[in-house]
């Protein structure tokens, strides 16, 4: 399997993983959003949720970085600007939800 | 190494069709969602309860209760798109007539489940 075909599958697999992932997120976010700050650290602070979240953001931001790699692939002819452009949305893709995740696992009410 | 690789035309060389609005409003809604995933987790997770508070300010305003529910449609949208994709992937629903009615399902039905998160999540 070469790589465009391992990037590929990795896309798909990520995608049908995340649909019911998304779905959860969204309606717990609509739920949450006008709460007091301790309802939203209460919903964090439970193991599922943390579980979930986790699993939404890695997954969530795994996916954008392949998805998003491609449209510089689409539109982006300069082969330094591509990479830089792909480097950023690698580091992106790491540090936000590396440092989420630590935080919410971090969390005591 | 020199790339050869063609970049591809911009949007604005094809004709509008249906599948073309999906999948550019995939593209559009996708990086709309992402930026609200950052925002969410920088804004209850990151900054602590003062920055919360002026959030929650402003969500619950018009303007913020407008971006909840767009947010949920971008959210309906990429969730029904997709569950469209895959179902491409699988080798299902290459007609035209079929590309067309699967892109206006993914359209009308994103409204639909705008509506349906929004009294699930209330």
């Amino acid at each position: 399997m070469n790589n465009v075909t391992k990037k590929w599958v990795l896309l798909k697999v990520s995608s049908a993983i995340l649909v019911p992932l998304m779905c959860w997120f969204i309606i717990n976010f609509v739920g949450i959003f006008d709460k007091d700050y301790a309802d939203v650290l209460g919903f964090f602070s439970t193991k599922s949720s943390k579980i979930l979240f986790s699993l939404f953001l890695i997954l969530a931001f795994f996916f954008s970085n392949l998805s998003i790699s491609e449209v510089f692939e689409d539109y982006i002819n300069d082969e330094k600007n591509k990479n830089a452009a792909n480097k950023a949305l690698q580091i992106f893709a790491i540090v936000v939800p590396l440092i989420t995740i630590i935080i919410v696992f971090n969390l005591n009410i | 190494m020199e790339n050869n690789n063609p970049l591809s035309p911009h949007i604005q060389v094809y004709r509008w069709h249906i599948s073309s609005l999906v999948s550019i409003s995939h593209r559009i809604t996708g990086i709309i969602n992402i930026v609200a995933i950052t925002a969410v987790c920088v804004a209850s997770l990151l900054l602590g309860e003062t920055s919360y508070e002026f959030t929650k300010v402003f969500l619950q305003s018009v303007f913020g209760k407008f971006i909840i529910l767009g947010l949920t449609w971008s959210f309906s949208f990429q969730i029904l798109s997709e569950i469209r994709h895959l179902i491409m992937d699988m080798g299902y629903g290459f007609e035209l007539k079929t590309t067309k009615i699967t892109g206006l399902v993914v359209i009308i039905g994103s409204f639909l489940l705008t509506i349906l998160i929004y009294l699930l999540g209330k």
